[in-house]
Parts: C-alpha cells; sequence; structure tokens
C-alpha cells in the first residue's frame, strides 16, 4: 500500500499505468444518472436562452427612471407675486374663502340640528303634561 | 422569465409605485395644472412668506383678525382653481390620492346645493403641519393646500375669527 505522499509524488504516466494495471468497476447506474445530469443542465441552459431580452432592459429602464426622480433636483414653482403685500392680500382671502365654505358646513349642522330639537321639544311638552 | 428576476421586477414596480406616492404633494399638483386652460393658480412661496412676516402691522381691511401668527408659520400655498371641464375629475382624483397618502384627517364635509367640500388636515393634536381644502361643483373644481407648522389652536382662532366677520 503506498502512501499518500508517494501516490502524490507519482507521474501522470506511471498514475495512468497504474490506473490501467487494475481497471475500477463502474458503479451500476452511472452512466443513466450522468445522462440525467446532463439532461437537467442542457434544460436549464436552455430556459435561461428563452429569458426574452426585453426582460434585462427593461428592469434597467425601469431602474434608471427610479434613480432619475431620486436624484434630479425638484424645481419648485414661481411665486405667483413679487410684492409681499399683495401676497398677503392672496393668503386673506383664501383664509376668508376657508371661513364661508366652513361657515356653509356650520349652517348645515345648525339645520340639522334644529330639525333634531325640534321632535324632542314636542316630546318633551307630551311627557310634562 | 426566472424567478429572480421576476423578483427583481416585483421590488422596482413597488420603488416606482412608492416613488410616484411620495411624489405626490401639493407643489406637484400644482405644477401640474397651473399651466391648463381655464385654470386661475396662486402659488406663495416660503420665501414670500418670510417676507410677508416682516411686515409692519399687517391686519386686514377692517383690522379686526390678525393673519400674523398662523401666515409667519406657513411655508407654501399652493390654490388651483379649475373650470377647465376636461382635468376636473383627474384634479380631484389626483387631489385624493395625496390627502389618502399624506395621512391627512377630515376635518368637515358638507355637501350643499351640488357642491361639495371637504378640508383635511395632518398634524398633531397642537399643530397643523398641513391644510387642504378641496371643493367640487359640476363645472368647478377647488383646491387649497397650505404647508407649514401652524398652531393649531391660532388656525381654528383665525377661521372662526373670519367666519364672525
Amino acid at each position: 500500500m503506498k502512501t499518500l505522499e508517494e501516490i502524490e509524488n507519482l507521474s501522470p504516466e506511471e498514475l495512468e499505468s497504474k490506473a490501467a494495471e487494475k481497471p475500477a468497476a463502474v458503479p451500476e447506474g452511472l452512466q443513466e444518472r450522468i445522462r440525467l445530469a446532463l439532461s437537467a443542465q442542457e434544460i436549464v441552459q436552455e430556459r435561461r436562452r428563452k429569458t426574452p431580452l426585453w426582460v434585462p432592459f427593461s428592469a434597467l429602464a425601469v431602474a434608471a427612471a427610479a434613480a432619475t426622480l431620486l436624484i434630479l433636483p425638484q424645481r419648485g414653482p414661481k411665486d405667483t407675486f413679487d410684492d409681499p403685500l399683495l401676497a398677503y392680500a392672496e393668503v386673506e382671502k383664501t383664509f376668508q374663502t376657508i371661513s364661508e365654505k366652513m361657515s356653509a358646513g356650520v349652517d348645515i349642522a345648525r339645520e340639522a340640528s334644529a330639525s333634531v330639537d325640534f321632535p324632542q321639544t314636542v316630546i318633551d311638552r307630551i311627557q310634562s303634561k | 422569465m426566472t424567478i429572480p428576476m421576476k423578483r427583481i421586477l416585483f421590488l422596482l414596480a413597488a420603488l416606482l409605485l412608492t416613488l410616484s406616492a411620495a411624489a405626490q404633494n401639493g407643489k406637484s399638483i400644482y405644477q401640474k395644472y397651473s399651466d391648463a386652460e381655464n385654470v386661475s393658480a396662486v402659488y406663495i412661496s416660503p420665501a414670500m412668506f418670510r417676507l410677508i412676516g416682516r411686515i409692519p402691522d399687517v391686519e386686514t381691511g377692517d383690522g379686526k383678525v390678525n393673519l400674523s401668527p398662523v401666515i409667519r408659520s406657513l411655508s407654501g400655498m399652493y390654490i388651483i382653481n379649475s373650470e377647465n371641464a376636461a382635468i376636473n375629475e383627474n384634479l380631484r382624483n389626483e387631489a385624493e390620492r395625496f390627502i389618502k397618502s399624506g395621512k391627512y384627517e377630515l376635518l368637515m364635509e358638507a355637501k350643499d346645493q351640488g357642491e361639495t367640500v371637504r378640508m383635511y388636515t395632518v398634524g398633531t393634536e397642537k399643530l397643523i403641519n398641513g391644510f387642504v381644502m378641496l371643493a367640487a361643483e359640476q363645472n368647478e373644481v377647488t383646491f387649497i393646500c397650505l404647508d407649514g407648522q401652524m398652531p393649531r389652536d391660532e388656525f381654528e382662532k383665525l377661521v372662526s375669527e373670519q367666519l364672525a366677520n
């Protein structure tokens, strides 16, 4: 029996001749397993080949669009007024508008409240008699 | 298509959706619709609000309402008033998406004579970070968006004072 060191020191020709002296037995079903492995590899490669070209390109395009959105500085709109007094007047007008719209809501609520109160008043009167 | 590729595309689509939702704000709506036909638009920048805050003795015409505390706290105002039937629906939908994505809370809703008015705020119990009013009639949509750090009590006081006048 040779040691590992001795085997490592053998030349390729010596290794080849030693192997030819005593042929190793081929495990049962090895050929079938190799055939299956090669077929599986073929299927995987076929699938890879079938992946359409547009997929990686579209992914790149989407990534570029996202990066553009993130990186590009967002320019703000231009001020409508140059004069602070005019701007102030506009703010005041805006608050007036908000108040008017809110006032309309409050009026509706008051009317609804009055409609609810009336039957309650009638019921209270009946009960007090 | 391989599974990792599908995952990448899904992630990118999700990223884009997030970005588009995040990009939706008063400014983006203003920029999109302010130049359209039959649309009047007003934008007041943070710089202009700082200038307004420096005007001495600012007061309203009758001198009863003091806007100064709220004005000093504002950092942007966007107003879009559209009488353009072609864009009204889109404007309303985009404003509603912005309200949803910005986690605004409904402050008030009133429906009267074909007009629906909704007011929303976002912020805390003491501070309003944003106010939106969306008023929609058959042929007209008004979008008002205020950004800033407005003390809630000052804002409510101001609106109620205006209401009383």
